[in-house]
């Protein structure tokens, strides 16, 4: 039994596994087996790769072995609390008991989440609480072909066939039917043309011009060669018109289907859910909008003509000879299976060696990215000999890949050559042994020749056009992939449209994690009034950002509700609750533009009294007008070209001008120094009026406006209460409070010690 | 490391008076200063839970006692076995060995098993086959811990070189599996993963 099999059958039986004490299909609700689930590594032997069943009952928690054998059972009633520890590739399911910590399971990553929400329901059951757990099987193969699945429950790409790929690539000509009609018949037009016209009128001019000539006058024979001449010449501006027909609108069509798939590519990436980028490299993610999408553009500027023209020539030239000589075609395309078969072989490694490529071209593109991206920071501490090396490393390995792709397809395409060469040997041979013997006359023997060439040709670039479409057809999946992907729901159908807000926010026991085996907020439960200011407080990881992301809906809680205005944000059209949300963040994001375009880049057609307006009550009015462009100034990629005071300042100017009902401030001054912040507590002041306003914050000191701090610690809400109240509890806020002042009399002391210093 | 200071100690008094009672106890709170490798005793109580004893000391100061220990590798990728980190249940170092031999052989047997339970990386012994099919990659391979498949959606994100030889490979779940030296697999292994990498 493969190991694939093996997994393929571990998942048919789970739910049939025998039960040892007879508790399955048990009518008793406490012996019912609530969670069952197969643990893959057993702790014995090494930590091997293996079987362990983990039941849960409302009585108890069990562990089985692979056969059955029950090898552990911990009453609920001793069981304190359950968790997943995580470990380096993979976690262990424990039990806080009365007796202490008991591993129970380990597992690896690929069934972590599942324990996780396992520990959840045992926790549940073990504090008498309602059993409310999400548990889905999730497909991790195939069905049809039993291969391993590249997402849970995705798509399985062996299974998606290629002409569905190339059907839906086509489906993109749609725009352009009037082009590829026109680029098909052209290209029909000349295999015709090809096949028929050229190798006739060579039989024409040997057997009937050259042949015998000198046994007719010149006034016979010039007539006949004129007559070739002229239809050669025909031929010759046939086939020149009908080539510039089809590549004209080849090019059109292809370059247009490019276009709107970069477009489709973008926009999908616009609206993809932020997960999707914390998955990948951005690197990696832009080589799809540029990379795959040219390898598709390659395909059908080169290779789609020929994947038409290919057949249509060489059923024209297989007729064209037939007719000729049906003899002579016959042995001609003795080679044309062996053709076929080396093109056919090469394919596999041909297009692994250049998936390798594109791999290295990847890394490459990704060390580029990042060194021009952090060139400050690269000058800065002296890497150039550094970055230059790894540079070098990958630019070396991707010329070896390449070398090693480009030196595999030079060697079949000399195989294929030397097959192909064997046509106008037989041709000769052959052609000549029957010439000889008065079957065919030599006009036949040379139209042939090109009629070889005709049909030889396109094989040759058979093998290219396995590699265009091979190529083609990754990229394609690629592009696909990311159109394909679970977008966010902006266009939910029964989304509830909310043109205003008032701005209540309430969490209901939310929980989520990034890594759905590693909660990082485990059930949060607070009211905010509209126009409230809430200061999260707590220690870096706690889950502060976290809880702002859920509410900007970045992303989806696992459990629990989180509203706004009693709506669950899940189900308020998306557009309709960022527009109401403005962020501002600790490291300012701005565009490549003019400082005007980004202040109003929540609401482009805000006039420049509405920019100014806005600019002022953010305090930057000042310092955009002392510059010599003011507000036209470019603030350069990233707003480089602005100090991060002056960013922070922009970016709230523009969070103003968007006028949201909810306001994010998330560590807005920790960047700045002290003169600065003052002047951005009273930007921040201007904005935060009448909003609900959550402001996360290191400096403790400047959340003292907030109406109500709440204290997050390991993804719960551990203190609530205005600034004062939460001093007296004496809690964890109390010792931040502490710690930081300790902190700063020290800065202060090291300070005062060092001017006492430099004035000594 | 042969000197290391156990800070803040205040923060696990109370730690150590819930120490099991059959284990020595802290009869007066002082600094342990951890002068050799060979006073820390590690083991399991109940089984699956680290503890960590610093036995009594020619100092004159009493046995001190860690209910939950952490330990970890610092680097566990580019120095495995070197570099053990010891935290307590707050998740502070109590101290660092350079070295898993500066353990006393039990202490060691212990930190090494607990090594096992922490870091679940498979070491790859064999790549039995790679196919590359529509840009993903699809690997059957021989591990320390058994035969495995797994699923890499993208090489370029997935593979990490930590150097020439050694290779990170992370699955589509997150499961990582490690080859140690790729010039000491077998051949077919080699192939395998040169026409990917």
């Amino acid at each position: 039994m493969t190991v694939q099999e093996r997994d393929q059958a571990a998942q048919d039986e789970r739910p049939q596994i025998p039960s040892t004490n007879g508790v399955a299909g048990n009518s008793d609700a406490d012996n019912e087996i609530l969670i069952s689930e197969i643990a893959d590594i057993v702790p014995e032997d090494g930590h091997i790769f293996g079987k362990r069943e983990v039941r849960v009952t409302r009585k108890s928690v069990s562990v089985f072995d692979a056969s059955g054998v029950q090898l552990l059972t911990v009453p609920m009633l001793e069981i304190k609390s359950a968790r997943t520890e995580s470990l380096v590739g993979g976690s262990r399911l424990e039990l806080t008991t009365t007796s202490g910590i008991m591993p129970i399971a380990e597992f690896t990553a690929s069934v972590a989440p599942r324990f996780s929400e396992m520990a959840r329901g045992i926790e549940q059951l073990a504090k008498g609480e309602d059993f409310a757990i999400k548990l889905a099987y999730e497909k991790t193969r195939c069905e049809k072909c039993g291969r391993l699945l590249p997402e849970k429950d995705g798509r399985c790409p062996a299974c998606v066939k290629r002409l569905t790929v190339l059907k839906r690539i086509f489906g993109y000509m749609g725009p352009y039917r009037k082009a590829a009609i026109l680029s098909l018949t052209a290209t029909s037009l000349t295999a015709i043309s090809s096949t028929f016209l050229t190798p006739y009128l060579t039989r024409y001019i040997t057997d009937s011009v050259l042949t015998n000539a000198g046994s007719r006058t010149m006034a016979e024979n010039l007539p006949r060669l004129t007559f070739a001449i002229g239809g050669m010449l025909f031929a010759l501006l046939l086939g020149v018109c009908l080539q510039f027909l089809r590549s004209s609108n080849s090019i059109y069509m292809s370059s247009n289907i490019a276009k709107d798939l970069r477009a489709s590519v973008y926009r999908a990436l616009e609206h993809l859910q932020l997960s999707f980028y914390d998955k990948k490299q951005l690197g990696a993610i832009i080589s799809r909008v540029t990379q795959d999408t040219d390898r598709v553009w390659g395909f059908l500027v080169d290779g789609l003509p020929y994947l038409v023209s290919m057949p249509l020539t060489l059923i024209g030239g297989l007729g064209a000879g037939l007719f000729l000589s049906w003899k002579l075609t016959l042995a001609i395309l003795l080679p044309v299976p062996f053709v076929a078969l080396v093109t056919t072989t090469i394919w596999k490694p041909l297009s692994q060696r250049y998936h390798r490529v594109g791999a290295k071209w990847g890394r490459l593109h990704t060390q580029l990215n990042e060194s021009l991206n952090g060139i400050r920071v690269v000058k800065a501490f002296v890497q150039e000999k550094g970055e230059w090396s790894k540079f070098e490393t990958r630019n070396n390995d991707l010329a070896e890949a390449g070398m090693t792709a480009d030196k595999f397809w030079i060697r079949a395409e000399n195989t294929v050559g030397l097959l192909v060469g064997l046509g106008p040997l037989i041709n000769w041979g052959y052609g000549g042994y029957l010439m000889l013997t008065g079957e065919i006359t030599l006009g036949t023997v040379m139209a042939m020749q090109i009629l070889l060439w005709q049909v030889y040709g396109p094989l040759q670039w058979f093998g290219q056009l396995n590699n265009w479409f091979s190529r083609a057809m990754a990229g394609a999946e690629r592009i696909f992939e990311v159109i394909d992907a679970q977008p966010e729901g902006y266009d939910k159908k029964d989304a509830v449209v909310m043109p205003n807000m008032r701005g209540d926010v309430t969490f209901d026991n939310v929980r989520f994690g990034y890594d759905k085996s590693n909660p990082v907020l485990k059930g949060i439960d607070l009211d905010v009034k509209a126009g409230e200011m809430i200061g999260l407080v707590g220690k870096s990881g706690a889950g502060k950002s976290t809880t702002i992301n859920l509410l900007c809906r970045f992303y989806e809680s696992d459990a629990g509700s989180l509203k706004v205005d009693g709506v669950d944000v899940k189900d308020i059209a998306l557009e309709d609750l960022r527009r109401h949300i403005g962020i501002v963040l600790q490291e300012p994001f701005l565009f490549n533009g003019t400082i005007a375009d980004n202040i109003r880049y929540g609401k482009p057609d805000a006039t420049l009294e509405d920019v100014m307006e806005a600019a002022r009550a953010a305090c930057c009015h000042d310092f955009i007008v002392a510059k010599p462009d003011g507000y036209d100034t470019q603030v350069g990629e990233k707003g480089g070209k602005l100090s991060g005071g002056e960013k922070q300042r922009v970016s709230i100017a523009r969070a103003i001008l968007h006028n949201p009902r909810i306001l994010i401030l998330d560590e807005a001054t920790s960047s700045v120094d002290v003169e600065t912040e003052k002047k951005i507590q009273v930007a921040i002041g201007n904005l935060t009026k009448g909003r609900t306003t959550f402001a996360i914050a290191h400096r403790l000191s400047t959340l003292r406006n907030a109406d109500r701090l709440v204290v997050i610690d390991k993804g719960k809400i551990a203190e609530v209460g205005t600034h004062e109240e939460l001093i007296a509890q004496k809690g964890i806020f109390y010792s931040l409070v502490e710690t930081q002042k300790q902190t700063s009399k020290a800065i202060a002391e090291a300070r005062s010690d060092i001017a006492i210093e430099e004035e000594g | 490391m042969d000197t290391a200071v156990l800070e803040k100690p205040e923060a696990k008094a109370d730690e150590v008076a819930k120490a099991a009672p059959d284990f020595p106890q802290t009869q007066e709170f002082v600094t342990p200063k951890i002068s050799r490798m060979e006073m820390l005793k590690l083991f399991y109580k109940p089984e699956g839970t680290l503890r960590l004893t610093i036995e009594r000391n020619p100092e004159g100061w009493e046995n001190f006692s860690y209910p939950t220990v952490k330990l970890y590798q610092a680097a566990p990728l580019s120095s495995p076995g070197r570099y053990i980190v010891l935290h307590d249940g707050k998740g502070e170092e109590i101290t660092m060995s350079d070295h898993i031999d500066q353990f006393s052989p039990d202490s060691r047997a212990i930190a090494e098993d607990e090594i096992r339970r922490r870091y679940l990386t498979a070491k790859i012994q064999s790549v039995t086959s790679i196919k590359v099919e529509f840009g993903i990659t699809y690997w059957t391979v021989l591990t320390d811990k058994g035969e495995r498949d797994f699923v890499v959606q993208s090489l370029t994100e997935s593979c990490i070189w930590l150097s020439d030889r050694h290779l990170l490979i992370i699955d589509v779940d997150g499961n990582r599996f490690e080859i140690l030296d790729r010039f000491i697999l077998d051949e077919t292994s080699r192939t395998n993963l040169a026409l990917v990498l």
